[in-house]
Order: structure tokens, then C-alpha cells, then sequence
């Protein structure tokens, strides 16, 4: 491992004064880390409430998607690495303190937990599924008889997730923009939005797709609220947040965050879904396509421009 | 059961409002933006990106694409292009809400396939889009706009492009219908 010493905190290359270490790695696991929180929240939830049946695809098909998702994000993040054979030494503390520790923690937890929610269904979706070995079996009729307080974990943590990938962010205090704690919840309702319009694309239960529907509708106002929070916070802060700010407002994001993220990645899916509901012929992968297209650009945005923001001197 | 019936058979506005409501749409452009609208702009802008981003040097060469190229900013980075996407999102939302919203089909004579009905669509959208570069605009940006402004060149334009689809449009009318 090479060495690098510091001898000042200014004018530090590729840190100070603007950091340049996060590429498309990042904001593309963010996004897929909260994607497989807003599905397993959801197949969780309707676990709990006893509303398997009637909420097939949440609780089985979608779910396969949060694996897959959980796996290419971590691949991202293990290639952003630098020093990539010392990331095991994540594992040998706890720290209450970092928002990293908490991650590494709960993705330890939530990976495999995740693929164990999507075995123990195996037998039902495809049928004739046999695990060949005994002691799979077993285990799986472990799971499924301890399904719901399976599930109760898999809830705690997908939230944790969706918290965790933003507050990862708003821990760097050097970085205005991401140092609000909007984020947390931000990016947490962002996911939970793009989880749910995953299952309203793949499902073909009516029922099922207007319930979705409706919760999605609701996140997506939340998150609106939240957006307008976070401005307001950055605006009313000092001049260190209304220069952040103003990137989006006027700076060089304006367009791609106004326009991409919030009208047609939020307002307009507001619209459509909407009109949906009270019984308009919408094409039916068009808004979850424009909240999935949305939150991808959201999270491309807050990495790429959060970078370029810093303390004034 | 008005509503009912509103979206569920297809829903058009009367033409001649339509006009009225695409001339006041011209004069509320002209408010908000200062200049006209256009739509054969956003295609070239797009053109324009590809030609950069798969050959750079050569666009660069080009003495017409290397108007548009700036090291500031994409060609993409144009109001034309973001009221194009405007059209297609808004047309999107008024087919939804009047019913004209189905399942994807192409439209065409019984008379003709579907692959004759594309292939000289697409033929004929390339004519058209050489052709609005060489007349400065297209019924949007030169017709429309243009005689808005009472510019000369404009109505040109117009009674060129509409005048030439009347007359030669028996020519290829078995193509249509």
C-alpha cells in the first residue's frame, strides 16, 4: 500500500478543494442499495399483515430483484475501492458513530437474508422445485415456519438501508450539500418509491397494482416536500449552503435536476398515476419507468454535484 | 357517464380551435422565451451530439456541425430539445386524458404493410428534415414562427412546404391511403 502524507488540509489533489474520488460506482450503488430496500420493505410488510396472497408479486417475484440489485451495487462499491483486499476489516469493529459501519453491518445482515426470502419461495413459484439436499430443506421449512419474525428483521433493516444510503452522504460534513439530515429520509422515500414502482411494472394483479399505486402516489408527495425541505434548509442556512444551493438554483444542475428528477421523474409520474387510478388507459411501465429513470438521476445528481461543493475560505 | 365516454373513445379537438390555441401558444412563447417555437432544431442538436460523440475530429471539421459545437456545453443543451421532450410528454398526457392512448400499433391504409407505411415515413421525415435545413426552419421554427414575426422568408416557407405537399401529394397518395 502506498503512503500518502498530508502536511496541510488545503489544496489537497482530488479532495481539496474539491473532491474527485466518487465516480458512477457510487451513486449507482446508492441507487440500487435503496431500490432492494424499497422491495424487501414491501415483502415484508405484506408478510406481516398476512396479505401474501393477495399481494403475489411484492411478496415473491419482485423480491428476487433485491438480491440481483443488492449484489451488482456491492460489486460497484467493492470496484470503487482502492485497497480492495483490506475491505474484510469493515468487519472487525462496530461503530455506532459511522454511517459506513452501519452499512457494511446491515448489508452483511440484509444480502443474505435477502436471498434466503427468495428461496424459501422457491417451491411455490416454480413448482416440482426440489433442493435435492436434505439439510436445505430443513432449513427451509425452518424460515418458513419463522416467516414472520423473519420478516419483522428484513423491515427493520431494508429501513436502515434506505436511511443508511443517505446519510452516508450528509456524514461528510466537509461537503455542504450532502450535510443536511434530509438526506437520510430523502433517500429512504426515494427508495421506497423506486422499490414500489419495480412491483407495480412486474405485477399483473389489478388489485395488487392499485394498492401499490396509491402508497407510491404518497411517497412521491413526501418526497416532493422533502426536496422542498431540503432547499429551504440551504437557503436559510449560511453562505456556505446558499452557494450549494445554488447549483441547483441557477447553477450548473439546474436543468438536469428540475427538470429530470423532479417534473419528470416526480411530478409527471404523479400525474399519470393518478389519472391511472381514476381509470385512464396509462401506459403501464411509463411511471415506473419515469420514478425508476428519476431516482437514478437523483442520485447521479446529489454524488456528482456534492462533490463539487465546499467550504468558502 | 360524460366522463366515462371521454376517455374511452378517442377524443379530438376541433382543427381550427387546434390553430386558434397553436398561434396563442406562439404568442406565450414569444412572452416567456423571447423567441419562437421550433422542433427540426432538436432533431439537428441531436444529430449534431451523435456526430460529436461517435467522431469528434469530423464534426469538428464540418463547417455546418461545428456551429453547434461549443466546449461549454453539449449541442443537447438547448431550449429546442427540452420543448421537443415537452411535446412528446404533453401529447403523452392529453392522449391519456382523451382516449387516445392504446396499444402500440402503427397506423396505416389497409392498402399498404406496416413495413411500407415505416419505411416511407422514415423516407419521408429524412426529406423533410433536409429540406428545413436548407429553408432556414421548418413549419415550426420558419412557418409558424416566422410568419408570426411577419418575417417574408417565413411565409416563403410556408406556401413552399404546404403548397408543394398539395400539389404532388396525388403523386404518392397511394402510399397513404
Amino acid at each position: 500500500m502506498k503512503e500518502e502524507l498530508f502536511v496541510s488540509g488545503r489544496d489537497i489533489p482530488n479532495i481539496d478543494p474539491y473532491l474527485h474520488i466518487w465516480h458512477w460506482q457510487i451513486p449507482l450503488y446508492l441507487y440500487l442499495g435503496g431500490l432492494a430496500a424499497g422491495i424487501l420493505f414491501f415483502a415484508a410488510y405484506y408478510v406481516i399483515k398476512g396479505k401474501e396472497k393477495q399481494m403475489q408479486t411484492t411478496v415473491k417475484w419482485a423480491a428476487i430483484i433485491a438480491p440481483i440489485a443488492l449484489v451488482l451495487g456491492l460489486g460497484a462499491l467493492f470496484w470503487d475501492l482502492k485497497h480492495k483486499l483490506f475491505f474484510w476489516q469493515l468487519y472487525t469493529t462496530i461503530r455506532f458513530t459511522s454511517p459506513m459501519s452501519w452499512g457494511a453491518w446491515t448489508l452483511m445482515l440484509i444480502t443474505p437474508m435477502s436471498i434466503v426470502w427468495v428461496a424459501s419461495y422457491m417451491k411455490e413459484m416454480i413448482p416440482g422445485w426440489d433442493w435435492k439436499w436434505n439439510i436445505l430443506n430443513r432449513f427451509e421449512a425452518w424460515v418458513i415456519k419463522y416467516r414472520v419474525p423473519f420478516a419483522w428483521v428484513m423491515m427493520v433493516l431494508s429501513v436502515i438501508l434506505g436511511v443508511y444510503t443517505g446519510i452516508l452522504l450528509s456524514a461528510f460534513n466537509a461537503r455542504p450539500l450532502w450535510n443536511s439530515s434530509i438526506l437520510g429520509p430523502l433517500f429512504l422515500t426515494s427508495g421506497l418509491s423506486t422499490g414500489l414502482a419495480t412491483i407495480i411494472w412486474m405485477s399483473k394483479d389489478n388489485h395488487e397494482r392499485k394498492v401499490l399505486t396509491r402508497i407510491d402516489l404518497v411517497l412521491i408527495i413526501v418526497e416532493l416536500f422533502l426536496i422542498i425541505h431540503l432547499f429551504m434548509g440551504f437557503l436559510a442556512g449560511s453562505a456556505v449552503k446558499t452557494e450549494a444551493a445554488s447549483l441547483f438554483l441557477g447553477g450548473e444542475f439546474t436543468v438536469t435536476f428540475w427538470v429530470f428528477v423532479v417534473l419528470l421523474g416526480l411530478l409527471f409520474p404523479i400525474v399519470l398515476e393518478a389519472f391511472e387510478l381514476r381509470g385512464y388507459h396509462v401506459p403501464k411501465w411509463l411511471p415506473p419507468f419515469l420514478i425508476l429513470f428519476g431516482g437514478l438521476v437523483l442520485r447521479f445528481v446529489m454524488v456528482e454535484a456534492g462533490q463539487i461543493t465546499r467550504f468558502l475560505y | 357517464m360524460k366522463k366515462e365516454r371521454l376517455h374511452k373513445s378517442p377524443h379530438y379537438i376541433n382543427p381550427y380551435l387546434g390553430g386558434v390555441l397553436l398561434g396563442l401558444l406562439v404568442v406565450l412563447t414569444v412572452y416567456i422565451t423571447g423567441r419562437g417555437l421550433g422542433a427540426s432544431g432538436a432533431v439537428k442538436s441531436a444529430v449534431v451530439t451523435t456526430a460529436d460523440v461517435i467522431s469528434p475530429a469530423v464534426a469538428k471539421e464540418n463547417p455546418y456541425y461545428n456551429r453547434f459545437i461549443s466546449d461549454d456545453h453539449s449541442p443537447m443543451y438547448n431550449w429546442l430539445v427540452f420543448e421537443s421532450l415537452g411535446i412528446f410528454f404533453g401529447g403523452l398526457l392529453s392522449g391519456i386524458i382523451f382516449g387516445r392512448v392504446k396499444k402500440f400499433s402503427v397506423e396505416h391504409s389497409p392498402k399498404v404493410t406496416s413495413k411500407t407505411r415505416l419505411i416511407v415515413a422514415l423516407l419521408g421525415g429524412m426529406l423533410f428534415g433536409i429540406g428545413s435545413q436548407f429553408g432556414r426552419g421548418c413549419t415550426s421554427g420558419a412557418a409558424l414562427s416566422g410568419s408570426a414575426t411577419f418575417s417574408l422568408g417565413g411565409v416563403i416557407v410556408m406556401l413552399l412546404i404546404f403548397g408543394t405537399g398539395y400539389a404532388i401529394a396525388w403523386m404518392f397518395k397511394k402510399l397513404w391511403i
